[in-house]
């Protein structure tokens, strides 16, 4: 690693640091992030799905300068897959290409007994670092530099990998039955998320400290937009996410994260929209609503979003003529809080 | 500041949220870390290190600001309410007269009589704390004991001792050389003042009453739900009932997720492990086991939903439903008198809306008069096919035919080809047989037959259907 680690300072840093990476979070996320570096105890995230969990692993690492190692949860993933595993191809090479080397040890002896002997004395030549094949949680024991550590999807896996997460986590040392107890030198920070599709144990909840990320609030996420998406004119920003705060308060199947708005605002750069109208509002809307029933919900509440804009915009215009732009923001800020 | 947590501690306990010792001890950590200037932050640390489950964030964010600004925002309203004064200026020069007056009385004056006269929202604070932690008022256990509380609080603070004050004080103005109307104005802001007091006593007490009474009226609340039998519950309930359901299913699957994950271990296979021993020359370096095969099986449903058992109907349906992934199929049946099938507005629809539509009358006609032998029958003959050896039938219902033919026959034979059949019945088992009640009959042709009238026998049911 070529620069050199750097520790987060305060909250402050932490905030200032994660928006160098065009990450922007929230108070009580940077707040989160300082304690865990600090008390060196595991994070666990939580929150819907697409409000940037893994990415806050990722960024850290970054602002950091640390060493992101990245473990994804499956079901069925097992120690072999997350810890470490023999080579035993590489062992079977071995054995193959040194096979005089292995004759030259066995020589001399008489009866097979003896053979097997005097091989069994070599054993940890085979049965030697060398032939691990460190698993990511073992390359995090392992890593010397500071590491990031990320359990991606943690409520995937098993209940008794859980628990064998757990002895990892508490300890940072593993026992190869072979080799002996590698101890970490460098306590990596953890991040585990979840997503919430089953409950994690009481006891892994009491290591980590916890924080949940929701949905951001409209100041928030506009902020976000204009971070991420650039090319998106104010005018056009705020009127995206007032539109997506609003379809969250719907009953949705799945309600669109801030991926989807993201995704949703560089699609209208795309286009070339400047200001959004029913119409393109409406064909884009897939893109941030991603089931048949959910889009006749947003396409129900554009009608009314769009509706009420025009009412205010009318109010506005009656008012005074000359004041157009104002009342159009007007009525932006009226319907995000209308619901 | 450790014995404050520590109190909060206590009160998060009381309302639900478990907290353990190791979870203060890092919350105190933590809170040493950000240091306790800025609120927000501070709320931050706690959370993170107390708080493990989103359900539980709405609870702590309210019991925190109870806690932690509960009496800030009570002698806050000190300012809220004020008589809006008519001239600011006159107003402050009224303030500065007091201030000089308490000063030449000195401790003559009460620190609560004088945090009330200049305003002192920081001093009133402190003191209705001291009160608070005190003990010396009593939490209500009911709206009724309210008032008593309150007037404990008032002579706790000593408010009697208010009016005297207040003479003392004017005395001394007098002497100082205030003309009759001054004193009025000051008279009068006394009195105004006393009365916010007596408001924000009130408050006091409500807000002490909510630690308290939270204490046992949380299981007791669960508890309720749990054993109430399904005919009772007011819609408020039946939403309540819909979440816990929603739970239940969830921790059903990981348990059969679970299971089905060490049924895949299964014993040493000698003819993989051969197989996979040629890549290493003969040497069996990897060990195979054979994977038993997974099973998954079918569940057929057969719900009554006439008036009496629509609701426990409604909750099978979802239940089953919701675990829709963890069995090969699931078909769904709904009957009054006729037998209908909604598997498909299961597909097709979000799940309540699918559920509301079952049992509304959109596929069978529900004002008709039960009769299940009629149902049997017609599932007889036009489904006697989907059940197969694998396939679960689950039906529910009163078996109240009202004196129609039983028809046995055809639960019988569903009996023969299923792998089993479990009657689940809302009502109580000793009522079972009598009237028109066909339980007796149809409970020969049964696997299992279980009453299921509440939420506590659900989870029993569910139990069972685990070991499938």
């Amino acid at each position: 690693m070529s620069t050199e680690f750097v520790p987060f300072e305060s909250i402050d840093d932490v905030s200032t640091r994660l928006s160098g990476q065009s990450y922007i979070c929230s108070r009580n996320i940077a707040t989160v992030v300082f304690l865990a570096t600090r008390l060196g105890k595991p994070v666990l995230v939580e929150g819907p799905a697409g409000v940037g969990k893994t990415e806050l692993a990722k960024v850290i690492a970054t602002a950091t300068s640390a060493n992101l190692i990245r473990m994804q949860c499956y079901e069925g993933l097992d120690e072999a897959k997350a810890l470490y595993e023999w080579e035993y191809a590489k062992q079977l090479l071995y054995t193959q290409i040194l096979k005089d080397k292995i004759q030259d040890v066995t020589k001399g002896t008489s009866t097979l007994a003896e053979a097997v002997d005097k091989l069994t004395a070599e054993d940890d030549v085979f049965f030697s670092q060398r032939f691990i094949l460190a698993r990511p949680l073992l390359q995090a024991i392992e890593s010397s530099e500071p590491s990031v550590l990320l359990i991606d999807e943690i409520d995937k896996a098993d209940a008794e990998f859980e628990a064998f997460l757990l002895e990892i986590l508490s300890e940072f040392q593993v026992t190869i039955p072979e080799i002996g107890t590698i101890k970490a030198t460098t306590i990596p920070m953890v991040i585990l998320t979840s997503n919430n599709a089953r409950e994690m144990s009481d006891a892994l909840k009491r290591r980590c400290l916890h924080l949940y990320i929701d949905f951001p609030t409209e100041e928030l996420e506009r902020e976000i937009l204009r971070v991420k998406v650039p090319e998106a004119e104010a005018g056009l920003a705020a009127e995206i996410t007032s539109m997506v705060q609003s379809m969250r308060n719907l009953d949705l199947k799945k309600a669109p994260s801030i991926s989807e708005t993201l995704d949703w605002a560089r699609a209208l750069v795309l286009m070339n929209v400047s200001a959004l109208d029913q119409e393109t509002a409406n064909e884009t809307l897939s893109v941030v609503l991603k089931y048949e029933g959910d889009l006749r919900k947003g396409e129900k509440e554009l009608k009314a979003y769009a509706n009420k804009k025009l009412e205010a915009l009318n109010k506005a215009e009656d008012d005074s003529q000359d004041e157009e732009e104002a009342g159009k923001q007007d009525s932006d800020a009226n319907g995000g809080q209308l619901h | 500041m450790i014995n404050r947590v520590l109190q909060f501690v206590a009160i998060l306990r009381r309302n639900g949220i478990r907290v353990s010792t190791a979870e203060t001890l890092d919350s105190v950590e933590a809170s040493l870390l950000t240091g306790l200037a800025d609120r927000d932050t501070f709320q931050s640390a706690l959370r993170t290190a107390m708080v493990k489950r989103p359900v539980d964030i709405p609870v702590f964010n309210g019991l925190f600001d109870d806690f932690f600004s509960g009496m800030g925002r009570l002698a806050a309203g000190l300012d809220e309410n004020d008589t809006a004064p008519a001239n600011p200026a006159e107003y402050q020069e009224l303030l500065d007269r007091i201030e000089k007056l308490l000063d030449s009385l000195g401790d003559e004056i009460s620190p609560l009589a004088r945090a009330l006269l200049l305003n002192d929202q920081a001093a009133l604070e402190k003191i209705l704390r001291e009160l608070a932690d005190s003990g010396k008022v009593p939490a209500p256990k009911s709206p009724s004991s309210q008032q008593g509380a309150v007037r404990a609080a008032a002579k706790a603070l000593g408010v009697g001792g208010l009016s005297q004050e207040l003479e003392r004080l004017l005395e001394a103005a007098e002497a100082a050389g205030n003309e009759e109307s001054e004193l009025e104005q000051i008279r009068e802001l006394f009195n105004e003042r006393v009365k916010q007091l007596g408001e924000m006593l009130k408050s006091l007490v409500k807000l002490q009453g909510r630690y308290e009474s939270s204490e046992e009226a949380t299981p007791k609340e669960k508890d309720r739900l749990l054993d109430k039998s399904f005919y009772y519950l007011s819609p408020t309930e039946i939403k309540e009932m819909r979440d816990a359901v929603a739970i239940l299913a969830r921790r059903l699957r990981n348990l059969l997720a679970l299971r089905y994950k060490r049924a895949k271990r299964g014993r040493l296979d000698v003819k993989s492990t051969l197989r996979h021993s040629m890549e290493f020359g003969g040497i069996p370096f990897r060990i195979r086991y054979d994977r038993r095969k997974r099973e998954r099986p079918s569940v057929v449903v057969l719900c009554d939903i006439s008036d009496s058992v629509r609701t426990v109907s409604r909750f099978m349906l979802q239940f089953v439903h919701s675990l829709q992934d963890m069995y090969s199929r699931v078909r769904s049946f709904v009957f009054v008198a006729d037998m209908g099938e909604v598997t498909r507005l299961f597909a097709e629809n979000e799940i309540q809306s699918a559920i509301q539509q079952a049992i509304t009358g959109d596929v069978v006609n529900v004002y008709a008069h039960s009769n299940f032998g009629r149902a049997f029958s017609q599932f007889h003959r036009d489904q006697l096919d989907t059940i197969d050896g694998r396939t679960t039938v689950i039906i529910l219902g009163d078996a109240r035919n009202n004196y129609n033919a039983a028809n046995d026959w055809a639960l019988r034979d569903i009996q023969q080809r299923a792998r089993r059949v479990i009657w689940l019945n809302p009502e109580n088992r000793s009522t079972w047989g009598f009237g028109d009640s066909e339980m007796q009959v149809y409970a020969v042709h049964c696997d299992v037959v279980e009453e299921c009238r509440n939420l506590r026998q659900l989870y029993k049911v569910v139990d069972l259907l685990a070991t499938t």
